[in-house]
């Protein structure tokens, strides 16, 4: 469509490489973010390095302010509170207007509150932005008691990271072990053993109630069993910014439905990142992608269509977490149809390959697995035809099979 | 600009494979990764990638390209470039030659 001026909403992964792709890609136009955050930043390390102390606001910056500058990228302070597709014109909270040729929405997702009684609680954390990971470092004193519900990856990362500062950590999931359908069940439940190795109480259940007296907050399970805490973190998901595309009258389906170029249902509008949904050719509705590196790849990709240009194809998704000092990683389908091998290497890191029927591999998952997914998502991407027992077997280079 | 550092023969390296010159050993006080590229060629790029802690001679290589062994940046072992996110800044280059069958690496310190 080759705009004159893009209008990005949103500066988290996916506005930001937005921008920064269309640039690289050559785009000479007039270039804006708007997010209330005066610099966009990288959220992975919010319930990791950041939390720990370890990295300041300067290290989890996705550029310094003078490349934006250089760049020729205006960065807007503010929030949105209403966009008209028809003409790109976009009205902030301060009354300001601005118009663009083109609106990309990456208005991302917010935490996902839990249906019961005192969910709404002002107390409780949530983990999102480098304000909330703010909120929870002062929080997280030494010998403070701290509860976590939902014990996929903010949550057992945030597990992590409160033992080392040294708060005693209750970990509670209805599910055990969490995280099976993107790792398998082999490491799902070796990595969730590690929670309780290191000293943190897990808990299998489901939260019914969160009750408040003074400074402490009990989360009431079904079981009947309650669990006093001096703070509570609830990660157990989000939901998608889909408020400002609904009242434009985009098309929306528990996310901004776009095709596989990022473009919506209004000519001049497009959505990328974790509250884009894509419609596949075939007209299926696909999950929406909640990853860093979807966000990244969705940039790269309605950068690309917006130019007129076409990106390379971003191949199977991946994904990684760290924890208790070891580094998970995933890619493809780890819970897609076939067989399981496992890699047991003599260092007692472990891959899990997912292959099907036809021998193709459809996922692979790593714990401190080195090359092995770098090796996998070639394996994946190339439709590679792998034996099963070389896949086993930790003295066959998997570099040797992905070529 | 330093004298040349011969780090041994280019059969001690297998293509798609690197080497790491110790900081204290090179001079510049940081690690330096000698690649054998998928061209043939070698080159040196600081080990560190740019974005956390990771040793990018743990990389795979691919052609004239390494990618991260930990949240899979790439670089470009020509030049060092950042070639796509989490990395956003370049790894330091060093010239290397080949000469007589040895590899010769020039350590170039400083911004």
């Amino acid at each position: 469509m080759n705009p004159a001026s893009v209008l990005v909403i949103g500066g988290g992964l996916a506005g930001y490489n937005t921008a920064r792709e269309l640039r690289a890609r050559g785009y000479a136009g007039a270039l804006s973010i708007v997010d209330p955050a005066p610099l966009p930043y990288d959220r992975p390390p919010l319930s990791k390095e950041y939390l720990l102390g370890r990295r300041g606001v300067a290290d989890i910056e996705l550029s310094p302010a003078a490349w934006f500058s250089e760049q020729g990228i205006t960065l807007v302070t503010g929030s949105v509170v209403a966009l008209d597709a028809a003409t790109g014109t976009v009205v902030l909270e301060n009354g300001q207007t601005l118009n663009a040729d083109a609106v990309v929405l990456a208005t991302g997702g917010s935490a996902r509150r839990l249906p019961i009684p005192g969910a709404r609680d002002p107390a409780l954390f949530e983990l999102r932005t480098m304000a909330d990971a703010d909120r929870l470092r002062v929080a997280l004193a030494p010998g403070i008691r701290l509860a976590i519900i939902g014990a996929g990856l903010i949550g057992a990362e945030v597990a992590s990271a409160a033992l080392e500062l040294g708060a005693t950590v209750v970990l509670i999931d209805p599910i055990d072990p969490p995280l099976v359908p993107a790792l398998g069940p082999e490491l799902a439940t070796r990595l969730h053993l590690m929670h309780a190795d290191r000293g943190i109480e897990v808990l299998t259940g489901l939260p019914v109630e969160i009750t408040a007296e003074g400074p402490v907050r009990t989360v009431h399970l079904e079981s009947g069993r309650s669990i006093e805490a001096d703070a509570v973190l609830v990660g157990v998901g989000i939901v998608p910014n889909t408020a400002l595309a609904e009242t434009a009258g985009l098309e929306t389906d528990n996310g901004i439905i776009i095709d596989p170029h990022g473009r919506t249902s209004a000519p001049r509008v497009f959505a990328v990142g974790d509250v884009a949904r894509i419609r596949a050719a075939d007209g299926h509705l696909e999950r929406r992608a909640e990853h860093w590196e979807n966000a990244r790849n969705a940039g790269a990709v309605t950068a690309a269509a917006l130019l007129g240009q076409n990106p390379a194809s971003p191949g199977a998704p991946w994904f990684w977490s760290d924890r208790h000092g070891v580094h998970v990683e995933g890619v493809g389908d780890m819970a897609a149809p076939g067989t399981s091998v496992v890699r047991s290497n003599p260092d007692g890191s472990q891959v899990v390959f997912r292959l099907a029927a036809d021998g193709t591999m459809a996922g692979a998952a790593s714990i401190d697995g080195g090359l092995a997914i770098r090796a996998a998502r070639r394996i994946i991407d190339r439709r590679i035809v792998v034996a099963a027992d070389l896949l086993a077997d930790p003295a066959v280079d998997l570099r040797k099979l992905a070529r | 600009m330093s004298d040349p550092i011969n780090v041994g023969s280019v059969d001690a390296i297998d293509e798609g494979e690197a080497m790491v010159v110790p900081g204290d050993e090179n001079g510049t006080g940081e690690d330096i990764a000698i690649f054998h590229a998928e061209d043939g060629n070698f080159y040196a790029i600081n080990d560190e990638c740019t974005h956390e802690t990771a040793s990018l001679a743990e990389g795979w290589v691919e052609g004239t390209e390494v990618e991260c062994p930990v949240h899979s940046a790439r670089f470009c072992l020509k030049t060092g470039a950042a070639l796509c996110l989490p990395a956003t800044v370049a790894a330091r280059s060093h010239k290397v030659e080949v000469k007589d069958g040895e590899i010769l690496l020039f350590p170039h310190a400083g911004a």
